[in-house]
């Protein structure tokens, strides 16, 4: 059967250790996957260092975005959706990335929250063995990445519960485990400071089906099988196996396991780290096995890009708002996210007490569109006011809102129809120099009155004559203010102003 | 004032936290376009056009704020307190050409009335610092002051040049500090982060 190449799309993932790119046909269920890649190229290790991502780092980022987009247009992709995570969560510079980003390849970079990418991860992890299995059967993913760790519990397909922990491979070995390998007072203190942090995990359902993702997992997985640790056909690891992987990884150099088992060095480096994190969790929930899915977020993404259409990303970021709000609720008396949160304050917040920045993501033409439609409400509250003038506070209020008003028209002048534009802020402006004309008076009145009442005799009458002849002045402009706002159309100037932006223009996502 | 400068290149899809920060940039960069006639108390045009540029960058950080990290309310701050700074040092600029206007129209001469005709029969204000209509209203040739009322407003224009000079000085000390805590990187970096 022929693809259907408005199908074909591409989802990169930004991570703490690698960029990954998976390109696919897919559906709301299903995925046909045409090109998996992945980079190994560790921006969380410049994060952790100095706090933000380094121009070398950033270079590094930017060329293998290039390349992934390369591909996936060769593909034939009709989108590609970027993402990311952790450590650009984390990063001092992150805008500026981001932005760098935008400007250097076309593509628009969403910033997810903690909880949004566990989401994401777990529909992407999960949609092979939803399909085969009971529908409500219990069963939990955990996505160990570099920067950070998400676990998810569901029932079949429904989410009950997630978090988002920042303790990932890459941060873990480069604050606990930095040597290579690894030794035993390091594995004890990463043992002991991740043991505090899981500690207080409040799960609320019994864990029976682990799935874990994430490429600490995979390359766990593979350097089993490559060490005979486990059998070929066995697809999952075992509390055995793993304890094989760490003896190896904790006795030999990260060189000689990557030459000897075929993995990539830098990937090994880490993977120390991996191993004390997943066999720390298997504890924490009295598991002897976990089974390993090479399947995330980016299936996540296209999955719920199939299912959602462009506002994919919202609409994720509103499961998982609602799921908090259900579980806030539900925890009233005992919050989750307070007792997580103090665990692992030695690292950084939890982000199961962040949301996605909203604002921030929104898209820029909906936020203007909200801003404008608020602004002018505001600048007409004070109609009535300044017509009455028994305060001349109400001409400098309206003043300032139309000047709020003028600066978001000014912000969103290229997104807007010229002509559109041209003419709502010829009005708003024309509107603006009569209030200003008026405050403008009002506050040399002002002036000399204060002025007249504290000057000698002899002076008095040179400021008076200027006073009557500013409120002469001034009586004429709140003429003028009269005349053009009982000609004002409020409905007219909202239609204007709510038109001059486009709505639901086409992203790249 | 000029116009805002029109930011091109803004993604409507993008998120709105990466466009304001383009628009912040280019908003930053037009104050910093007016620093060099900061040392020049008489370039009063000059030092109002910083103000406006000060006012159109705390808007946008304003307008945005969502958007920005905590750090922005410190660069709002910073920028309110300098732009009514300029503000009282633009109030005192027009009452000063509005009192010299005042003064000087009944000695100056033929050239000087001709010039007052012409700047009232301007329909629109055009960089004056007075509004045509208001140098019309207040300059009408059947009520010019007295030899007493002069008095007040000579003494008046003298206050308003000393109270200037003090504004002037409290807006001066305020951008060396701002320049000593290199208030331009801050924000650059304010912006770089989320």
């Amino acid at each position: 059967m022929p693809i259907d190449q408005s199908q074909v799309r591409g989802a990169i993932d930004i991570g703490s250790n690698t960029i990954h790119i998976v390109v696919a046909h897919s559906s709301p269920d299903d995925l046909a996957i045409l090109a998996d890649e992945v980079d190994l190229v560790r921006i969380g290790a410049s994060v952790t260092s100095t706090g933000e991502i380094s121009e070398q780092k950033r270079d590094e980022a930017l060329a293998v975005i290039r390349r992934y987009k390369t591909l996936a247009e060769q593909l034939g992709a009709a989108n590609i959706l970027v993402v990311a995570t952790e450590a650009i969560r984390q990063a001092n510079n992150s805008a500026m990335f981001l932005e760098q980003v935008r400007r250097e390849t076309g593509l628009t970079v969403h910033l997810v929250s903690g909880d949004s990418e566990a989401a994401l991860t777990f529909y992407g992890a999960t949609y092979e063995t939803v399909k085969k299995a009971d529908p409500t059967m219990p069963l939990a993913v955990m996505d160990l990445g570099g920067g950070s760790m998400e676990l998810i519990t569901a029932h079949g397909s429904q989410i009950t519960w997630l978090t988002s922990i920042p303790i990932g491979s890459g941060s873990l070995h480069d604050c606990y485990m930095p040597s290579d390998p690894p030794n035993r007072g390091e594995l004890d203190a990463a043992r002991a400071f991740l043991r505090s942090s899981l500690l207080d995990m409040q799960i609320q359902q019994e864990i029976s089906t682990l799935i874990a993702t994430g490429g600490s997992a995979n390359s766990l997985l593979s350097l089993a099988h490559r060490a005979d640790f486990l059998e070929a056909a066995i697809h999952h690891l075992t509390i055995d196996a793993l304890q094989q992987c760490e003896t190896l990884l904790t006795s030999t150099p990260a060189e000689e396991v990557a030459e000897r088992y075929g993995q990539p060095v830098e990937r090994t480096r880490i993977l120390p780290a991996g191993c004390v994190v997943i066999q720390e969790m298997m504890a924490r929930f009295h598991l002897t096995e976990i089974q390993v899915s090479s399947h995330g977020i980016r299936e996540g993404m296209l999955l719920a890009r199939a299912r959602y259409g462009e506002q994919w990303l919202g609409r994720v970021q509103a499961e998982v708002h609602k799921m908090n709000l259900d579980r806030s609720e539900a925890n009233e008396t005992t919050p989750v996210q307070d007792n997580e949160a103090e665990s692992s304050a030695a690292t950084t917040s939890q982000n199961t007490t962040t949301s996605d920045n909203g604002a921030y993501n929104e898209p820029f033409a909906d936020y203007g569109q909200k801003m404008l439609r608020e602004r002018l409400h505001k600048l007409l509250d004070w109609r009535d006011e300044v017509v009455k003038n028994d305060d001349s506070e109400a001409v400098h209020r309206m003043r300032v809102a139309s000047r709020r008003l003028r600066a978001i028209l000014d912000a969103y002048e290229s997104c807007c129809q010229p002509r559109k534009f041209k003419k709502i802020y010829r009005e708003i402006k024309h509107m603006a120099d009569l209030l200003g004309a008026a405050r403008d008076t009002d506050v040399m009145l002002q002036k000399l009155q204060d002025h007249y009442q504290a000057v000698p005799y002899e002076e008095q009458a040179g400021i008076m004559w200027l006073i009557e002849h500013l409120q002469s002045y001034r009586q004429q402009k709140q003429h003028a203010l009269e005349r053009y706002f009982a000609r004002l159309d409020e409905g007219i100037l909202r239609k204007r102003i709510e038109s001059c932006l486009p709505k639901g223009a086409e992203s790249n996502g | 004032m000029a116009k805002a400068k029109t930011i091109s290149k803004l993604d409507c899809q993008a998120p709105t936290g990466q466009m304001a920060r383009l628009i912040a940039h280019v908003r930053l960069e037009e104050l910093y376009d007016w620093a060099q006639y900061v040392d020049n108390p008489y370039h009063s045009k000059e030092l109002h056009n910083l103000r406006i540029a000060a006012k159109r960058l705390r808007y946008t950080l304003e307008v945005f704020e969502e958007t920005f990290p905590q750090q922005s309310k410190g660069s709002i701050q910073e920028l309110t307190q300098l732009q009514d700074e300029l503000g009282l040092l633009h109030d005192s600029d027009v009452l000063i050409a509005l009192l010299r206007l005042c003064l000087g129209g009944q000695e100056s001469g033929a050239a000087y009335q001709k010039a007052l005709v012409r700047v009232k029969k301007q329909k629109k204000r055009k960089g004056l610092m007075l509004p045509p209509e208001l140098v019309a209203s207040v300059l009408d040739s059947t009520d010019s002051p007295s030899a007493g009322e002069r008095y007040g407003l000579e003494q008046l224009l003298i206050a308003e040049q000393h109270t200037r000079e003090e504004r002037y000085r409290t807006f001066r000390d305020h951008w060396s500090r701002l320049q000593e805590q290199n208030f331009r990187q801050e924000v650059v970096h304010m912006l770089d982060r989320l």
